[in-house]
């Protein structure tokens, strides 16, 4: 067993704890990323005492600061301090497998009502509201990045990429993060996460 | 067998996108499996989105599981879901060993904020690309324009799926 990552004092957390625990996570937190967080830290922190607070938080930070879903870099991050690579895969699966069948299971039973004409209505007002949502992410992200002449311009040349020349949106994130190399100013954002972040 | 390989590339690409939350995969996800593949119209790709919202772990896995769902059955929800969460385990295995001179670099600092500005863009696209498709009248407006403020109000108060729970059942209602 390679717990070489492990810092703990006390003994090894079995692997199927880890699973456990962050199969109860996946299953209880609608929506991921930093909804999960007050649920992570009661489950890792308080109950399980698996790490510390300062730890959780910076692993939080860490997780989404890099690339990738937010939920599967957290528990990527915290599977491995525990057990190492067979932590992070126990932790990544106890994370994933919630959604994974909860879709299934609507997916398999539900599937059918969605023609029913209440139902479209009901799937128009989410639409509706979804558009509202991503407006506000508009608003918040912006907030935070559009600090000067500088970010505002990157952005600019984002959307020209996604909207006027029709490119696939990876181009614009490519582009984006390119052109933010050259322009960006060192230290510039409020914070380190890339969502507004309580920490 | 053909298209269990495309939905899989596809999702690749959705997975190494997803960054920044669930909201970012719309733009990916219209693209990819809306306008370049046709596997899903409009009213689809906006049931997955708004199941995803309400049934539990991340809006990018569930998207995932769904739409390979509806593209290609049990084997194509599992094929979607690999390959969304795998461009975060391999990236984050990569950067491991650098992570402490990635986190104090400025270099890198310079760079992510030009990553989080290409979100933001692709996020402001979807706005306009998604909304063009969803509001259609000046009732949808109305409701769009109150989900918004109904967030910013109650900014971090409020989870993001009673607004979408609310709306559903007020389009219910009056469309």
């Amino acid at each position: 067993m390679s717990g070489s990552d492990s810092d703990k004092s006390k003994g090894l957390v079995s692997l199927a704890d880890i699973f456990r625990t962050f199969f109860r996570i996946g299953l209880f937190t609608l929506g991921g990323g930093l909804a999960m967080t007050p649920v992570m830290r009661h489950e890792l922190v308080i109950r399980h005492r698996w790490v510390k607070d300062a730890d959780f938080v910076s692993v939080m930070a860490l997780a989404t600061v890099v690339p990738g879903v937010i939920a599967v870099n957290v528990a990527h991050l915290l599977g491995r301090r525990l057990r190492g690579k067979r932590g992070s895969l126990a932790a990544i699966l106890g994370t994933v497998l919630p959604s994974f069948f909860a879709i299934l299971f609507i997916a398999a039973f539900f599937l059918p009502f969605f023609r029913h004409p209440k139902v479209a209505a009901f799937f128009r007002g989410c639409a509706v509201a979804i558009v509202g949502q991503l407006a506000f992410a508009g608003f918040v992200f912006g907030r935070r990045l559009l600090l000067s002449w500088r970010q505002v311009s990157v952005c600019a040349v984002g959307l020209v990429t996604v909207g006027v020349l029709q490119s696939h949106p990876l181009w614009a994130i490519i582009i984006a993060g390119a052109l933010g190399y050259v322009l960006c100013p060192e230290h510039e954002t409020k914070g380190a996460g890339r969502r507004v972040n309580s920490d | 067998m053909l298209i269990l390989i495309k939905l899989f590339t596809s999702f690749l690409l959705i997975g190494l996108g997803a960054y920044g939350g669930g909201l970012v995969t719309i733009p990916l996800i219209q693209h990819e499996l809306v306008e370049a593949r046709h596997w899903l119209g409009f009213d689809e790709m906006t049931q997955i989105v708004a199941i995803a919202q309400m049934t539990p772990g991340p809006i990018a896995i569930n998207t995932a599981t769904f739409a390979g769902f509806r593209v290609a059955g049990i084997p194509g929800a599992v094929l979607a879901t690999i390959a969304v969460v795998l461009p975060s385990i391999v990236i984050l295995l990569v950067l491991l060993p650098w992570i402490d001179k990635f986190k104090k670099s400025g270099r890198v600092n310079k760079f992510g904020q030009g990553i989080q500005l290409g979100v933001l863009s692709l996020i402001l696209f979807a706005v306009w690309s998604y909304g063009a498709a969803a509001v259609t009248g000046w009732l949808d407006l109305v409701i769009a324009a109150a989900a918004f403020l109904f967030l910013l109000v109650f900014e971090g108060k409020v989870h993001p799926v009673i607004v979408i729970l609310s709306c559903g059942v007020i389009g219910a209602i009056i469309f």
